[in-house]
């Protein structure tokens, strides 16, 4: 039964135009920018490798953000996981090495998630009121943490691996977009678990009508989504080896510009991760095309903020349709 | 590896030295930068005609990774923008990071892609910045600082020189001008920040210190501690109902000093003055209408972003700088509104201010 749901649900989605929206617009973009940038080094290797490496940890973050939001719920403590998981990695690394240092860092997202997860699915709390309350909460435990102070990493292999190292020539950063992505999509689209997801966000009483577990799926997505956040904690610590109380603090807003340009609906049932990797990508890309434009700071803000806009109404005028 | 012991110790005598470093007699105080390196005065740094002419000559082109936005980085970013354009070095892109050191270091990244030859920033957090800068020193961009350093950066090799404000002077400007404002005696009240925050530790010692030294007939009769702006209403009310006849009181920045204001104005009094730091429209409107404020001191914050970019570009010609350059302060009046507005932000005060 769940199967069939299953294969139904990706036949709808394969023909789902809000998909290919934010791929043209994106397209549009950089190609937009390829040619006003062309003397300013734009279109180097190296610059589009930039793009991605700073996207990586928004991008993580957005794939747990979409399981979530396809199955109706919030996540926006995700910033305040990402400084907690982070200073713990540091601390936990100087004392007992870094493959504990990255265990905690990514224990502490689950286990947040997890307590995200358990006040929704089991306390029936609406996710966002519950979000809402431990994205301050966890804001004062990182303060707490380190007294305000910055904690610095000088494990080099950590600092490869999770920040500016290299394996084939190919920067890590980028194989963590790549691994995240493809993995996020998989089980989004190709799994029994996807499957789940979406029906819930659909329905959640249609849902359990056929037997889905929903409360299960509800608490799993709000882990899954703690562990993206404390996965992009230990990325940010890497990229800067170091990691400090303020991390992933304005990032929550990026992540959901993100996901819901690249398509994932902000009520549920609609979702794609790979969308949700374009639209975090056009962030990046937005980002870098307008400070080598030469803009003023605020001349940026505005220039983002309409074109972020253009391509949210884009995208919710096909996802309606 | 520093562990977290020797950290702590290290940041522990960091900050007795910045407590008692203006603690001292106002005529041994000091402003010193974050390293403890002797403040030289921002004028001290000028360029030759030839030097001026060579460095014009090269096409420079020169890049601004800002922290935060606010009125001071935007007098500093005018400073800079305006001694560049006299020096024909272009500017080629400006960032605010927002107080993100994640996204500070994806700035620096992006404008790197322009490869300009200088870069002028002030760092989010010291201790991740090594990181930050590193594709500036790798491109072999010259880079230079407001107000600190990225952690075990070597003035000299990794960064051109640290531009800041004349914290000292700030301090004790603040002290002289409250000594004229009640004519050299009374009682007044003292309201500090209660933070290991070196900049405002620096400013409200000098100005304790140099009341204690100078001006033996003013009294510190009322001191209060303060980390949230909003409780210094509550602050002022408890000093006033000590002790009423308070002459004057100081205000360890503008923000709690507009709550002090409210609450003065709300109890009918109009006698005790305040003397604040940094400049604010409502506190100089009152003093420009004969209120309690008395004198606001400010800093040069366009002469802080002029100075960083003459330094980076004197350091295209090798020149020999200092390793830490301040600028001066500045008490500013009700006499003095236009010229100090102008002095210290480089361009004219609200129309509020000057009946305009």
């Amino acid at each position: 039964m769940a199967g069939r749901l299953a294969s139904q649900l990706s036949a709808v989605r394969a023909v789902d135009p809000s998909r290919y929206v934010v791929y043209v617009g994106f397209v549009l973009i950089l190609v937009g920018f390829s040619i006003a940038l062309k003397d300013d080094g734009f279109l180097t290797v190296r610059n589009l490798l930039n793009i991605v490496q700073q996207t990586t940890p928004i991008t993580v973050m957005a794939i747990g953000m979409v399981f979530v939001l396809t199955a109706g719920e919030i996540d926006l403590s995700i910033g305040s996981i990402v400084a907690i998981s982070a200073l713990l990695a540091a601390m936990v690394l100087r004392q007992y090495g870094w493959p504990l240092g990255a265990a905690a860092g990514l224990a502490a997202g689950v286990a947040i998630g997890a307590i995200n997860g358990g006040l929704v699915a089991y306390l029936r709390l609406p996710s966002f009121l519950v979000t809402l309350a431990t994205m301050g909460l966890l804001a004062g435990v990182a303060r707490w943490l380190t007294d305000l102070q910055s904690v610095p990493i000088t494990n080099d292999l950590f600092n490869a691996l999770f920040g500016a190292g290299k394996l084939f020539g190919v920067p890590s950063l980028v194989l963590w977009t790549l691994a995240t992505v493809a993995l996020g999509h998989f089980v989004f689209q190709e799994t029994r678990y996807g499957a789940h997801v979406h029906a819930i966000g659909d329905s959640a009483p249609s849902a359990r009508a056929v037997g889905i577990k929903v409360d299960r799926v509800r608490f799993s997505v709000m882990a899954l989504s703690g562990l993206c956040a404390g996965l992009a904690g230990i990325l940010y610590a890497g990229r800067l080896h170091g990691a400090r109380y303020t991390l992933g603090e304005t990032d929550l807003l990026t992540v959901i510009a993100a996901v819901i340009v690249g398509g994932t609906r902000l009520n549920g049932g609609i979702g794609s991760v790979m969308g949700a990797l374009i639209g975090s990508l056009l962030m990046g890309l937005l980002n870098n095309g307008l400070i080598l434009m030469g803009l003023s700071v605020s001349e940026q803000l505005m220039v983002r903020g309409l074109i972020i806009l253009a391509a949210i109404t884009l995208t919710l005028r096909e996802t309606a349709r | 590896m520093t562990s977290p012991a020797t950290a702590r110790v290290v940041a522990s005598i960091a900050l007795l030295t910045a407590i008692l470093l203006p603690a001292m007699p106002s005529h041994a105080g000091t402003t010193t930068g974050p390293h403890g390196e002797q403040a030289v005065p921002a004028a001290s740094l000028t360029l030759t005609p030839e030097e001026e002419a060579q460095i014009r000559a090269g096409k420079h082109t020169a890049a601004l990774a800002w922290h935060t936005p606010s009125d001071y980085t935007a007098a500093v970013d005018r400073g800079a923008h305006d001694e560049f354009a006299r020096l024909g070095i272009e500017v080629v892109a400006v960032t605010d990071a927002g107080f993100d050191a994640a996204k500070q270091k994806s700035d620096v990244e992006t404008i790197m892609a322009k490869r300009p030859s200088i870069l002028l920033s002030l760092p989010v957090d010291p201790d991740t910045a090594p990181e930050v800068y590193k594709p500036a020193l790798e491109a072999g961009t010259k880079v230079a600082f407001v107000d600190n350093a990225p952690t075990g950066f070597v003035q000299g090799t990794d960064y051109v020189t640290i531009v800041s404000d004349d914290l000292f002077q700030m301090g004790e400007k603040a002290a002289d001008a409250m000594a004229n404002a009640i004519g050299g005696k009374g009682e007044i009240g003292y309201l500090f920040h209660d933070a290991n925050f070196y900049v405002t530790n620096q400013r409200d010692g000098a100005f304790k210190a140099t009341i204690e030294a100078k001006y033996p007939d003013i009294k510190i009769v009322a001191e209060q501690g303060l980390a949230d702006p909003a409780h210094a209403e509550e602050i002022i009310h408890a000093f006033m109902t000590k002790h009423p006849d308070l002459a004057a009181v100081y205000v360890t920045w503008a923000e709690p000093a507009e709550f002090v204001l409210a609450a003065l104005r709300n109890g009918g009094n109009s006698e005790t003055k305040i003397v604040t730091l940094d400049l604010s429209e409502p506190l100089a409107l009152d003093m420009v209408q004969g209120g309690n404020v008395a004198a606001i001191v400010a800093d040069e914050a366009y002469a802080i972003g002029a100075t960083l970019a003459r330094a980076a570009a004197a350091s295209l010609l090798d020149k020999t700088l200092e390793p830490f350059y301040a600028v001066n302060a500045l008490a500013v009046t009700k006499d003095t509104i236009k010229e100090g507005w102008f002095q210290s932000l480089h361009r004219d005060p609200p129309a509020t201010l000057t009946g305009g």
